[in-house]
């Protein structure tokens, strides 16, 4: 039995480690991305009262949720030297599957980050979500599916955000599982991750963990608490693109955001069968290279140079780091039985037997197919609404000017019934 | 010779089991540092009960040897939400206005009053109560439970107290 064949030359051996770092941060992505899901929830009105909660009161929950979300950022380029790094290997000849996957990833990574950005449902995610929306909208021939395909309807709604989480958490982690999976099928584990691997992703590991002590993952304001003045910025894993778009046409940011990065990243997975490999690889990771850095410091010197955008972006730190010394304030959530303003107990039971399936359980109206039904809430502010205008127009509707599918009650209920019903439907408020 | 290659295997060996070691105790160490984070991220919060008073109703339209049956409505602290839910409670006018909790003590199906056997009767495995709330038959362990109540400037207020099946049972 021999040992797997490792290269010994100290340097080179080390650097030979990322696809340790990898696999090590895709481990702390999956761990800590569980354990979020845990309290987060996601849907307009809580995905960032729960983020809230994660970060303000639940113990810990600042410091899992840094190290998935800067995690995220040092996967990404892990993830991106690595590839460069099979590069210098050749492993497009050699392995042919750990450059496919090496590929895979980096693609997968990226699509986890920028849905996983919309999550929070802070104005960063919403603006965020905007971005996804208009990239895909500019797409040739199939933006205008695309664009109502990834949003679920015609516009950015919870069902927008429902459809990020899936993706983030079900979807993108599936396909990452698969790729992992091939990888390690088969082959040898000193080779995945021997002891130079472990140690490298171990630092990794350690630096994230301290990073992530000290710096809290952002959270801007809730889309609803807004300023119309906010700047939103992207995590850093994306602020080449945020920059490049600056520069770019609107229809041809959606070909440099979506439709460049999938054709370069498909011609990369076919690499191993195209001749010119050097040439072709060469140049299109070494543009990468020099776009993102490029990008990237662009961005932040327009930012750092330009005052007033500098004094926005300083307020909004300052406001973020108020708002997380103000106490946690948890939503209310009113159950059905019990809305706000109904301090009457429930409906009557003849409301529920012969109303409730038209007007709601509790009043709030109603619709089937393209049928709806008037909400009854505040119905006695409308003239002619009195608990004796209830009773008579349960009798007569269309002396009320209803038309059906109200009908009269008379032979349903008993006059008892039908002032139960009047009584407790007058009080009902919004 | 042979005594200096068997050292040098052996070596070779616990070298070998050595570098095993490595990414096994690096995994270790890196799960463990999130598991502790991860324990006290899941621990179960517990919230005091807020314990404030109901109205339940006006202590003059309580009379009559039937029990009555009213919704309260409890405000519960769950996490990061604060949720208002109505209970169904039952107050014993012929029972200096004792007010007991709809909820079955054996699995916590809520009970209703059957005015013609006049008993409290629970859907799920039929227990059955007397209108004082005992036990009369079934598998509940005991009666109705009674609620904290106090009158305060006319109204009949009750605390909604719900107890853990644990000691429910």
């Amino acid at each position: 039995m021999t040992l797997p064949v490792q290269r010994t030359n100290g340097v080179r051996a080390w650097l030979e480690t990322t696809g340790g770092i990898v696999a090590l941060l895709i481990l702390v992505q999956f761990v800590t991305g569980v354990l979020l899901a845990f309290y987060y929830v996601p849907s307009v009105d809580h995905a960032h009262t729960t983020v809230s909660y994660i970060e303000k009161v639940v113990s810990s929950g600042a410091w899992l949720r840094s190290l998935h979300h800067y995690g995220s950022q040092w996967l990404t380029v892990f993830v991106f030297l690595h590839v460069i790094r099979l590069f210098f290997s050749r492993a497009y000849d050699s392995n042919r599957i750990q450059w496919i996957v090496g590929i895979l990833l980096l693609g997968l990574v990226m699509a986890a980050s920028g849905t996983g950005y919309s999550l929070p449902w802070d104005a960063r995610a919403y603006f965020s979500t905007r971005i996804a929306e208009g990239l895909m909208a500019g797409l040739p021939l199939v933006g205008r599916m695309a664009r109502l395909w990834l949003l679920g309807g015609n516009d950015v709604s919870t069902i927008t955000l429902s459809r990020f989480f899936a993706l983030h958490v079900l979807v993108i982690p599936a396909f990452v599982i698969a790729v992992v999976v091939w990888r390690v099928y088969g082959a040898n584990l000193a080779e995945v991750f021997g002891p130079r691997h472990a140690i490298a992703g171990g630092v990794a590991f350690l630096l994230l963990a301290l990073w992530s002590l000290k710096y809290r993952a952002p959270l801007g304001p809730s889309v609803v608490a807004m300023d119309a003045d906010y700047l939103p910025r992207p995590g850093a894993q994306f602020l080449w693109l945020y920059q490049s778009l600056k520069y770019l046409p609107g229809g041809l940011g959606s070909l440099a955001g979506v439709a460049l990065p999938g054709v370069v990243l498909l011609i990369l997975v076919l690499l191993p069968w195209l001749k010119q490999q050097r040439l072709i690889g060469g140049s299109i990771l070494g543009a990468g290279v020099v776009l993102v850095l490029a990008m990237t410091v662009a961005s932040y010197v327009s930012d750092r140079y330009d005052p007033n955008t500098w004094r926005q972006l300083s307020r909004q730190t300052a406001q973020e780091e108020a708002w997380r010394r103000e106490p946690f304030t948890p939503a209310t959530i009113a159950l059905a039985a019990t809305r706000p303003g109904n301090n009457t107990g429930g409906p009557p039971d003849m409301y529920t037997k012969f109303c409730a399936s038209c007007h709601g359980p509790n009043g709030e109206g109603g619709r089937q197919g393209r049928l709806t039904f008037p909400p009854l809430l505040d119905v006695a502010a409308k003239p002619r609404r009195s608990v004796d205008d209830v009773i008579a127009l349960l009798k007569d509707p269309t002396a009320y000017g209803l038309q059906p599918p109200m009908r009269s009650f008379s032979n349903k209920l008993t006059e008892v019934q039908m002032r139960e019903i009047g009584e407790w439907v007058v009080k009902l408020k919004r | 010779m042979p005594m200096n290659e068997m050292t040098s295997m052996d070596h070779e060996n616990s070298r070998r089991s050595f570098l095993k070691i490595i990414p096994i105790g690096i995994l270790a160490g890196v799960l463990a540092s999130i598991g502790g984070a991860a324990f006290r991220f899941l621990r179960p919060r517990l919230s005091a009960a807020t314990g404030s008073w109901l109205d339940v109703a006006l202590v003059s339209e309580l009379t009559g040897p039937q029990p009555v049956g009213r919704k309260v409505v409890a405000e519960h602290i769950a996490g990061w939400a604060i949720t208002t839910e109505a209970h169904n409670v039952f107050v014993l006018p012929a029972k200096n206005n004792q007010v007991l909790s709809a909820i079955c003590p054996h699995e916590g199906c809520e009970v209703s009053w059957d005015q013609n056997t006049n008993r409290f009767a629970c859907p799920c495995h039929e227990s059955y109560f007397a209108a004082d709330g005992a036990r009369i038959s079934g598998p509940s362990p005991r009666g109705l439970d009674p609620l904290p109540v106090r009158v305060q400037d006319g109204k009949l207020q009750v605390q909604y107290v719900t107890k853990e099946p644990a000691i429910r049972a």
